[in-house]
């Protein structure tokens, strides 16, 4: 029952979409690509879907090669990030539509349509069209739409990407729910956001520049991120990333600014190495055994928080402090680091030790 | 100031429109009196309106019978205007989501090489089609001339299709195959549905075009299929009076009338926004 | 290449002496000079009252939807047949024209055999005709515009002028550009309006390539002579359009559009 890619690439004249991609993914559990834009993870899903074809490798479902199935007896739903619905039907026709080519009975399909478009919240708009709905709600229906035939494979790609902020937590929450109903479906759900994958990720996949970096339980890749490709893209604001040196049980950054290595990272041989440091974990104008002094070159206030950008002799430094600070660019500014929350990364960039929790 | 310009303008322009159509209208109930005696333009006031004008033409006092011209227009126009639109449409809709391609030339310059087709004067392609029609048979037969009309619509079709059908997200045609529908099945179930204005505004274009096409009417049929532009330009040719030949004039043009207001209809909505580059 | 009589369906190859004919045949070369002059200026009015008229009807006045209809209907009129109505309104001694210059105490004009006049009536026609055409496509231009730019002239108080010039002009520019091309296409093969209005007269002041091409090959007979003359013509054609689109593309680029 499983979706089995075995290295799967693609590419296109000179880009590479997709390189040397194999994972198997298994029913019930939903499966969540992240990564930046253009790094393969619609390429992917337009794969699975037939909508791409690969130039090598290839895929399998049930044990059986893929490659042979038309688009449209392969059983996928799939929603996009720009709501598409069929305009020139209502919301029950569209709900009803991939039941009735699938041959179910009109009574039975319009039965399961408006099941699910009550799971989704929608029953009040059954005789409106897509271009009289909002966003959030044309998105719902079409959720609605791809979840109400128990496909085999469900795709999900950035769909909440076009939504407002509220919309988009909210629908995060709805989705864990609607998603216990596609127990025997592989559900791939793509985004950018480290919020999403961690809070409806069973399974994570770190897409970057067409490969697969690393795969894992959310939590896993959040904790240990294989490399410094990871740490950025999992977290949100980004990680503070720093050249170093290790020199006789010091870390040095910055050139000429010293301090002792913290115990977590073991014994490290000298040489050049890669520090980071969660935004959250620096402290403005705090005190720690890392101090850098540095000029704010951005301020963003999001929320109940303060994002600060700034640059030190270091590198530049991310800075997510808690409550609205009136900050100007310009300004001097202290960020306190503690040793024991830094990540070590060795010469290619790949993780060396992580704080731990 | 500026607006009596404006409105000087807008009645100006009106009358202008009017004026030749109301000359002819009235002129068609002109008894002869009021023709050769004289310039005069309105009825009752300066003359007694007769029907004599419109018997001659409609078979009624033998002089001519507009009817059937009528009719063959109208089956001619049908028939290119249907076959330009199922075929430029199917054409359009391919070069909107397929790429094609030979060596360095792709799907815009297809599209050119199509509208290129209209600058093709139809003076320069009379003879081919005189001859070609004449060893195929068809010359002077409704079909021979609803093929070269075809051929003649259907860049405009294309040209006009191929916008409409890019205006529609790819997408859909995913989602419909993703939901069951072969490829035909996503095209008539979902893309066809939406693209009727398209359609509309292409058979518009291709009946306008048709209707009124002269030369090849001309050229390609002459005495068992004539057209109506056809036929009223022959009773020009001998001399007919000026009632009757105005009759004629009113007679020919007023089917293609009505379809100001389905253009207009249109030009609200918005949708002939893919007739623009 | 050859020599083709109708009557008898044989083919003889005379070489370029076709060719050598036609570089000889004045009135081949001057009926193309009038075609340039008859398309430009006539597509530069249509243009200008054409877009007058979108103007208007845009937003401009009440009872749109009427003046739109009403603008609209010329160009769904058969052109042959209407010039046959013109023909007899510029009729010297019971048309309508001199009927009405006669009544504002103007001197009657014959316009069948004053070239000038003759052209004229050519231009009128095909003005007539239409300017409906670039109505259209320029109203349905206007029609798609964002509301934007429009708001912003107005809270900063630009005159409608200045608007128009400023914003709603550079706005149409690609349009126009395509209207323009479009209609100039169409008024590259003009025969309609000749055939029936003037019949290419008087003399032959008023023939276009496409009119003297059906006289060519189809009254007088000579096919070969008219397939060399057709080829010209339609070389002609297009280079002067290609030509014209690119100079129009490279002005729009080079005013910032």
């Amino acid at each position: 029952m499983s979706l089995k890619l075995e290295n799967i690439s693609v590419d296109n004249e000179n880009e590479v979409i997709l390189k040397d991609i194999s994972y198997e993914f298994q029913p019930g559990k939903i499966y969540v690509l992240i990564g930046r834009t253009r790094s393969g993870k619609t390429s992917m899903m337009r794969l699975v879907s037939g909508l791409l074809a690969s130039d090598e490798g290839s895929i399998l479902f049930r044990d059986k090669d893929f490659d042979g199935v038309p688009i449209w007896d392969r059983n996928i739903s799939m929603v996009y990030q720009q709501f598409i619905n069929y305009p020139n039907r209502t919301v029950l026709q569209n709900v009803e539509f991939p039941l009735l080519r699938a041959g179910i009975s009109k009574a039975d399909a319009k039965a399961r349509a408006l099941a699910m478009i009550e799971k989704v919240g929608l029953t009040s708009f059954l005789d409106r069209k897509p271009g009289q709905l909002s966003g959030g709600q044309q998105q719902r229906v079409a959720i609605a739409r791809a979840l109400v035939r128990n496909a085999d494979i469900v795709l999900l790609d950035e769909p909440l990407m076009n939504l407002d902020f509220k919309l988009r937590e909210q629908l995060r929450e709805e989705f864990r729910e609607l998603f216990t109903s596609a127990k025997e479906a592989v559900t791939i759900y793509a985004t950018t956001e480290p919020a999403e994958a961690l809070i409806l990720g069973d399974e994570l996949l770190v897409l970057h520049e067409g490969r697969i970096i690393q795969f894992g339980k959310p939590a896993d890749v959040y904790e240990n991120p294989a490399n410094v490709d990871v740490a950025r893209i999992i977290n949100d604001p980004p990680m503070t990333i720093l050249n170093a040196k290790i020199q006789d049980g010091q870390i040095i950054v910055g050139g000429n600014i010293k301090f002792k290595s913290p115990k977590h990272l073991g014994d490290q041989s000298n040489g050049d190495y890669q520090i980071g440091v969660r935004a959250n974990e620096i402290v403005m104008n705090g005190k720690g055994d890392l101090e850098l002094e540095g000029t704010i070159t951005l301020v963003e206030v999001s929320g109940s928080e303060t994002l600060i950008y700034a640059d030190t002799n270091a590198g530049e430094v991310i800075i997510q402090q808690e409550g609205i600070h009136n900050l100007e660019i310009g300004q001097k500014v202290l960020a306190a680091i503690d040793p024991k929350r830094i990540f070590l990364f060795d010469g290619s960039g790949s993780l060396s030790s992580a704080p731990g929790n | 100031m500026k607006k009596i310009a404006k409105y000087s303008f807008i009645v100006l322009w009106s009358l202008f429109v009017l004026a030749p159509l109301s000359w002819a209208l009235t002129t068609s109930f002109k008894p002869p009196a009021a023709v050769n005696n004289g310039v005069t333009f309105i009825p009752w006031l300066q003359f007694q309106p007769t029907l004599n004008g419109w018997k001659d033409i409609l078979g009624i006092s033998g002089y001519a019978n507009l009817i059937p011209n009528m009719i063959n227009s109208i089956i001619i126009t049908f028939f290119a205007t249907l076959i330009s639109v199922v075929f430029g449409g199917a054409a359009a809709y391919g070069l909107s989501r397929f790429q094609y391609g030979w060596k360095k030339y792709k799907n815009p310059d297809i599209i050119f090489f199509f509208i290129s087709q209209r600058i093709m004067p139809p003076a320069v392609l009379a003879i081919p089609f005189f001859l070609l029609l004449k060893s195929l048979k068809l010359l002077d037969t409704h079909i021979g001339l609803i093929l070269v009309l075809t051929s003649g619509l259907m860049p405009i079709v294309v040209w006009l299709m191929v916008d409409y059908f890019n205006q529609i997200p790819k997408e859909i045609d995913e989602l419909a195959m993703l939901e069951g529908c072969n490829p035909l099945q996503a095209f008539s179930r979902t893309i066809l549905p939406l693209s009727k204005p398209g359609i509309t505004v292409a058979s518009l274009f291709s009946v306008i075009f048709g209707w009124n096409d002269l030369f090849f009417a001309l050229v390609l049929t002459f005495t068992n299929v004539k057209t109506l532009p056809a036929a009223v330009v022959a009773l020009n040719g001998t001399i007919t009076p000026f009632w009757t030949l105005s009759a004629s004039a009113i007679f020919a043009i007023l089917p293609l009338i009505g379809l100001a207001f389905v253009a207009e209809r249109f030009l609200s909505k918005g949708s002939l926004t893919g007739a623009n580059r | 290449m050859a020599n083709w009589n109708v009557s008898n369906s044989g083919l003889d190859f005379i070489g370029g002496a076709n060719w050598v004919e036609m570089f000889q045949d004045g009135d081949f070369w001057s009926s193309l000079t009038r075609l340039l002059q008859l398309s430009f200026f006539t597509t530069f009015i249509q243009y200008v009252l054409g877009f007058a008229c979108a103007l208007f009807a845009w937003r401009g006045i009440a009872a749109r939807k009427f003046f739109r209809v009403l603008w609209l209907i010329p160009m769904m009129t058969t052109p042959s047949v209407m010039a046959i109505v013109w023909r007899s309104i510029f009729r010297e001694d019971i048309g309508a024209a001199n009927g009405i210059l006669n009544s504002l105490g103007i001197a009657t004009v014959s316009w069948s055999t004053s070239v000038g006049a003759a052209k004229f009536t050519i231009l009128l026609a095909e003005i007539w005709q239409w300017t409906p055409f670039m109505f259209l496509l320029l109203l349905a231009g206007l029609l798609s515009l964002p509301k934007e730019p429009f708001l912003a002239a107005e809270i900063d108080g630009a005159s409608p002028w200045r608007t128009f010039w400023r914003i709603t002009f550079p706005l149409m520019a690609p349009i126009s550009i395509g209207a323009i091309i479009i209609r100039l296409i169409e008024a590259s093969k003009i025969f309609d309006s000749v055939f029936a209005l003037t019949g290419g007269g008087p003399g032959n002041a008023t023939e276009t390539p496409a009119y003297y091409l059906r006289t060519v090959s189809l009254t007088e007979f000579q096919i070969s002579y008219g397939a060399t003359l057709g080829l010209t013509y339609l070389v002609v054609a297009i280079i002067a359009l290609t030509i014209i689109s690119k100079v129009l593309a490279w002005l729009a680029r080079s005013k910032g559009i």
